[in-house]
């Protein structure tokens, strides 16, 4: 995997451009995705954040009219996961997604964290159980829900929930977990827990996360990302974004200032 | 204290504006009034002068020229075996349309037009359909004046109602819900069979009921293609004591269904058969909305589960 | 840094406008104290110097109230960047601007020492002439404050090294006067107290234009040569 002044590198963002039909929603987008960091996208309403986003995993090509130009080189063996010629599947499978609303199946705790593996083709019971408990403790959620794992998922409360999705996620061991604004539908107490376990994640595995919180991504993140109108406007540590930012129109916006 | 002036003029105000919810209330209650009293005042009528007919030998017994020993038995069978045909070819054929066109057709004016027309083909008279099973069912297909043809005309008469229903059903799972299955790596047939489909099939059997109660009280398209009035035995039984223990004989027997019973008995001069034909209507009547209580179950059922 | 009053919660303008107006406040009020405790030191005036004594309590309300208006910002807006910057810059030198207070009223209680002894035949011209050069310090370290002006800042704190030399003459000034009559030691040493407060104001002014540099540049020039502050200064205009 590369070296950089920043450490180790996950993915490699070049020259992205992506489109809704006609509509040109990423410019030219370049970022370097540090290996087990965690790396915050912010940015007004419809900046593209989420667009963004939803690249790294392909969620665009389940609907029509949708371009991808440019690549994202996923490391280590430095594939470009746009590359049509690669199965969007391949892509999910090695890169998680939590979504902004706790979504949870219809169906059993144990068999929400258990999909991901049986759609693997994972289907005996020992190995099940082991990775549910594991997957559920890595979300520290374990402990809440270890004596009604046949319970359906949505009897859990909303923060739980939202610990359900990132357990679903852990549960196949992806290499990338993006996180789509996902204390957006909690509470503060749910959300610090939610921001808690987050941190605690970076030590396994890389992170994007998208937020309109400003003050989640400088409480969460290493690298703040700050895009304006579908561009990447500023790029850094996050401590730097946030005191002495070297942009106006990041200044303007992290500062709550008319843009 | 008095309330001062301007809280007066606010109250008169409200006063003025909330007249209009007692106006429509009362309007509202006497529309309801009028359909609700109309329909028991028909059911209380037949249930009046049906309900001394029934009996054990009523369920039991072939119709027959004396009206005190005519019986429903090859009816309610008839209509019973029918839907079962109609069931089994609509729900599957049905469905898989309406995944198809939901989750896997391109959405361009191709799809647009064929959804307008299912749309549309649901509001075709019945009669039509009796028509079009005659010379595809009976005489193209050979298929004779029998129960599978009648099962296979209700079947498309009520394939429209399946097909909205399940399409509309499934638009009703959020987005979320599939996205989180695709972000798992799951292939669009384990997402539609593992997710899309389970979740959606509360609406779509309630769909199903609705269609199978609609084509229950089907009589056009039943006697276009042939259906006989005086039917005095049973089809052939579906199940057997000697190997292979199944037979589909049954399939292609003449057959009377309940509405074709009923209208045979009212058209007779002898009040006794009216009464008979009373009696009947009673039973499709129960029959219908034990259909539609087993769909309100089956609804909340399937519902307990899912919160979105 | 951008302008404060663009905000989009207007209430946030005022309030951080409020806090850099109190500071401006309190910077006036300090240099009006540093100027009358001289005046009081040179001119022998008791009832004046009583005066700066007595005021140093404004200068003390001065800095909890600010520090308290800090305090609820950081708790109800959670500042960042250039808001952030102005914020912990303000705390900071109110600091400094209550040391200089209390400076400026130990040369006033060293006034009402000296007015009982016997008057040098300077009059304490030397006191006079380093005590006008650092009010003049303060006095443009604040408006470097209060214009945003990094270039001023630094002169200003370049300012610190002449006040440094000034003030090391009037020491050896002072040691030769203890040395030819050693009757006016006591009296010599309060003079040396005053010197030495009034080259601690010249001190704390210097770490003010620091702050400002920190404010409008985002960069921590403390502890640093001249040469490099004035470098980083003038990096990325």
């Amino acid at each position: 995997m590369p070296q950089t002044a920043m450490g180790t590198l996950k993915a490699e963002v070049k020259d992205l451009n992506f489109y809704y039909g006609n509509y040109q929603a990423l410019k030219s987008i370049n970022l370097p995705v540090a290996d087990k960091q965690i790396t915050a996208l912010i940015g007004p309403s419809g900046c593209g954040k989420s667009t963004f986003l939803r690249c790294f995993n392909r969620m665009h090509d389940l609907y029509a009219g949708n371009r991808y130009e440019g690549e994202i080189g996923l490391h280590p063996d430095g594939v470009n996961i746009l590359n049509p010629k690669i199965d969007p599947i391949e892509v999910r499978m090695r890169i998680g997604m939590v979504f902004q609303k706790p979504n949870p199946f219809p169906k059993s705790i144990y068999e929400n964290v258990a999909y991901g593996l049986r759609v693997r083709g994972v289907n005996k019971r020992r190995i099940l159980d082991e990775k549910v408990e594991q997957a559920l403790r890595g979300a520290a959620l374990w402990n809440e829900v270890k004596d009604r794992l046949n319970n359906l998922a949505f009897n859990l409360s909303g923060g739980q929930q939202q610990r359900l999705c990132i357990a679903r996620a852990l549960a196949t061991d992806p290499e990338i977990i993006l996180f789509d604004e996902p204390t957006s539908a909690l509470d503060p107490i749910a959300t610090a827990s939610i921001e808690e376990l987050i941190a605690e994640l970076k030590e396994q595995v890389t992170i994007l996360i998208v937020t309109h919180n400003m003050q989640q991504a400088a409480r969460v993140s290493s690298y703040t990302a700050f895009m304006h109108l579908g561009e990447v406007v500023e790029f850094g540590e996050t401590g730097g974004i946030f005191t002495n930012p070297s942009k106006k129109q990041t200044e303007d916006y992290i500062t709550g200032r008319y843009g | 204290m008095a309330p001062d002036k301007g809280v007066q003029v606010m109250r008169a105000m409200i006063a003025r504006r909330k007249r209009w919810d007692v106006i429509f209330a009362i309007v509202g209650l006497f529309s309801m009034l009028g359909g609700v009293v109309t329909l028991a005042a028909l059911i209380g009528s037949m249930a009046m002068e049906g309900v001394p007919r029934l009996s054990w030998d009523f369920f039991t017994s072939f119709p027959s020229r004396h009206a005190d020993k005519a019986g429903i038995l090859s009816a309610w069978v008839g209509t019973t075996l029918v839907m079962l045909v109609t069931a089994l070819t609509a729900v599957p054929l049905g469905i898989a349309a309406g995944v198809y066109l939901e989750e896997y057709a391109a959405k361009n004016w191709i799809t647009d037009l064929i959804e307008i027309n299912v749309t549309n083909l649901a509001g075709v008279p019945s009669i039509i359909y009796g028509l079009l099973a005659l010379g595809l069912f009976v005489y193209q297909l050979d298929l004779g004046q029998s129960i599978v043809a009648a099962g296979l005309t209700l079947a498309i008469l009520i394939l429209p109602v399946v097909i909205v229903a399940t399409r509309e059903s499934i638009r009703a799972i959020p987005g979320t819900i599939r996205e989180g299955a695709f972000a798992l790596g799951a292939t669009k047939w384990q997402t539609v069979s593992q997710h899309v489909v389970p979740y959606s099939m509360a609406g779509i059997l309630t769909g199903v009921i609705i269609g199978l109660s609609r084509a229950i009280g089907e009589t056009a398209p039943i006697i276009t293609i042939g259906a006989l009035t005086y039917i005095a035995f049973l089809p052939d039984s579906p199940i057997k004591s000697e190997f292979p223990y199944v037979s589909f004989e049954w399939l292609s027997s003449a057959f009377t269904v309940m509405p074709i019973q009923m209208f045979n008995w009212v058209s007779r001069p002898q009040e006794a058969f009216h009464v008979n034909a009373a009696a009947a209507g009673l039973v499709l009547i129960v029959m219908t909305l034990l259909m539609n209580a087993l769909a309100i179950f089956i609804r909340y059922h399937f519902r307990k589960r899912i919160k979105w | 840094m951008e302008p404060l009053d663009t905000h989009i919660s207007r209430q946030y303008n005022v309030e951080l406008e409020n806090v850099r107006s109190l500071v401006l406040q309190m910077g006036g009020l300090v240099e009006q104290q540093i100027e009358q405790a001289i005046n009081a030191l040179v001119q022998g005036n008791v009832p004046l110097a009583e005066a700066v004594i007595v005021t140093d309590y404004k200068v003390n309300n001065f800095e909890v109230t600010i520090d308290e208006e800090c305090n609820q910002i950081i708790a109800r807006r959670q500042p960042t960047a250039g808001d952030l910057r102005l914020v912990l810059a303000v705390i900071k030198t109110i600091t400094d601007l209550e040391r200089i207070g209390d400076e400026a009223e130990k040369i006033a209680r060293m006034a009402v020492r000296l007015a009982g002894e016997e008057r040098p035949k300077n009059n304490y011209m030397e006191i006079h002439a380093l005590g006008t050069h650092v009010r003049q310090m303060v006095h443009d370290a604040l408006d470097a404050y209060a214009r945003m002006d990094t270039e001023a800042a630094v002169r200003v704190a370049q300012e610190d090294l002449k006040i440094d030399q000034e003030y090391e003459g009037v020491m050896r000034q002072m040691i030769t006067f203890m040395m030819e009559d050693p009757r006016t030691i006591t009296r010599v040493l309060n003079v040396i107290w005053a010197a030495r407060a009034l080259e601690r104001i010249g001190d704390h002014a210097r770490n003010i234009c620091e702050y400002v540099i920190y404010l409008v540049k985002g960069k921590d020039v403390r502890h640093i040569s001249l040469e490099q502050m004035e470098k980083e200064v003038r990096e990325g205009n």
